[in-house]
């Protein structure tokens, strides 16, 4: 058929940018403990991120009482992130690793949530070494130095389950006209290892001090500078 | 008298012509018979009409994935009877839609629209002269002479970002209107049967129904009171259901006819959705129609 003239504008609405940005892994982690952790993997997944609103009281009770639970390729949505992140915390040190872009509708959103699951096949950042992945949430293996003892341990952490992470902004992001914002989720693994006694507990109850230190070591940052908790 | 069939004929269809599609894209009704009437054809009269449309439309959920909607459509035609039983139209859409993302994004699309060709037969009428009762037989063809709006990966849009459906689609249907001054009814069943179009998309096939009562107190000026049933069946894009798509509407329509001069005729129409049995998460909203009609 003959091509009639015709004109399409797109005008771009209420966007989010978010990004994964882990610290750089020193050659030694000093705990609060005085352990000395020297890292040779550390490896998280993350199955979906998702922006949370201010007000969202009955979707934070629901959480509260259901547990994490994982779906292969959650879809995406307009304020979350379905696909599977494979992050190699010893490769991707102080790079940010950009997640994807969030269309959230107009609102107050005072934070975002993070879940950590087992990756699926086709995971971004899934390779031939690192497919465990497909089995753990998260993984971390290394050496433990005791500094008062000198006593030299093996730190191997596999964590399975299905959890998340809250993250607060330390002021809401008010959406009600068009705009680019960006998010950057700083992940700072140095952290991972404080409040544990290597030398006396299990490696059952370092799995779970671990998994209790991830969720807090979370942090996000706005595209303005401020840091969120 | 017969300005009152004019009138009648000439407006009655309007919203037959203008009620809002199940799919985004997906032309409604029968918009030349505006043009063409459904009273008796008068050999050899040759009819012009412009009409400017307004509808609005919303396809998912809120905060998900929301689409809405807002549509104007002008639409140009023209209306040619080589016999007092026939009449031939063809009518040509320019589209603006501006659809609107649950994040505020704005697509804003002005394209032409199908090309709309009808043909009109009176099949049986009571008497030859001024005929109270009158049946008629419609057939068409919508040719895809809409443009194809593409996304930055070159991928075609959505129907719903489409100012027409893209594909050749048939249209049957048949009419009777009965004149008793001042009033005057009409009724009306039109199908469509899309075909496959842009981006293999195939529009939803569709059945109306219109029922419309005229009273003209007097010659100049006439007041319409009607319904318009609409029932979709599914629409599919490469050959996977819209769940959007499918399911059944009532409009109650009111509408308000002038004839300031013999050979013009202007007219307003609202549609407001009675009942909406859509299928998935789609609503359509209020409908509005002005326009005139000019004979040669």
């Amino acid at each position: 058929m003959v091509s009639l003239p015709h004109c399409m504008r797109v005008t771009e609405g209420i966007e989010v940018d978010v990004a994964y940005q882990p610290e750089a892994t020193p050659a030694q982690i000093r705990t609060d403990m005085g352990y000395r952790v020297a890292l040779s993997r550390a490896l998280i997944v993350v199955g979906k991120v998702e922006l949370t609103r201010c007000d969202n009281f009955v979707g934070d009770l629901w959480r509260t009482i259901a547990p994490a639970r994982a779906k292969a390729h959650v879809l995406d949505t307009p304020t979350s992130l379905g696909v599977p992140l494979v992050l190699d915390l010893m490769e991707s040190a102080g790079t940010a690793e950009l997640a994807g872009t969030l269309k959230p509708p107009p609102g107050r959103y005072c934070g975002m949530r993070v879940l950590a699951m087992p990756a699926d096949p086709d995971a971004a950042g899934l390779t031939d070494e690192n497919l465990e992945m497909m089995q753990h949430s998260v993984l971390v293996a290394g050496q433990v130095v005791d500094t008062s003892s000198g006593e030299e341990l093996a730190l191997l952490a596999r964590i399975w389950e299905v959890f998340d992470c809250e993250i607060l902004f330390d002021r809401p992001l008010v959406f009600d006209s068009p705009v680019l914002e960006t998010v950057s989720i700083r992940i700072d693994h140095t952290s991972w290892f404080d409040g544990i006694d290597f030398a006396l507990q299990s490696a059952e109850a370092v799995q779970q001090l671990i998994t209790e230190n991830i969720r807090s070591s979370l942090r996000a940052v706005l595209s303005n500078g401020q840091d969120g908790l | 008298m017969k300005g009152c069939w004019a009138i009648a004929a000439l407006v009655a269809p309007v919203w037959a012509a203008s009620g809002a599609s199940a799919c985004g894209t997906c032309s409604v009704g029968d918009p030349t018979l505006t043009v063409v009437g459904f009273e008796q054809p008068k050999a050899h009269r040759i009819r012009t009409s412009a009409a400017l449309r307004y509808r609005s439309d919303s396809i998912g959920e809120s905060d998900v994935d929301r689409l809405t909607l807002g549509e104007q459509r002008m639409e140009l035609a023209g209306a040619y009877s080589p016999t007092d039983r026939l009449a031939i139209s063809l009518m040509m859409p320019l589209v603006h839609r501006l659809i609107t993302e649950v994040n505020l994004a704005e697509t804003s699309v002005w394209a032409p629209g199908d090309l709309d060709l009808r043909v009109r037969g009176v099949v049986w009428r009571d008497r030859k002269f001024a005929p109270r009762h009158l049946v008629s037989l419609t057939g068409g063809l919508e040719f895809p002479t809409s443009t194809i709006e593409y996304g930055p990966e070159g991928q075609p849009l959505p129907l719903e970002f489409q100012a027409g459906t893209g594909s050749w689609d048939p249209i049957a249907g048949a009419s009777y209107t009965m004149f008793i001054n001042p009033w005057s009814v009409y009724v009306a069943s039109v199908a469509i049967f899309p075909t496959t179009g842009i981006a293999d998309t195939r529009a939803s096939q569709s059945f109306r129904q219109t029922v419309l009562g005229q009273y003209q107190p007097w010659s100049f000026l006439a007041f319409q009171l009607g319904a318009e049933f609409r029932i979709d069946g599914p629409g599919y894009i490469g050959g996977v259901r819209d769940p959007n798509t499918g399911g059944n509407i009532t409009y109650g329509t009111l509408g308000i006819v002038g004839l300031p001069h013999e050979k013009l005729m202007v007219h307003a129409t609202a549609a407001l959705p009675m009942i909406q049995r859509l299928d998935g998460t789609h609503r359509e909203g209020f409908a509005f129609t002005a326009g005139l009609v000019y004979d040669i």
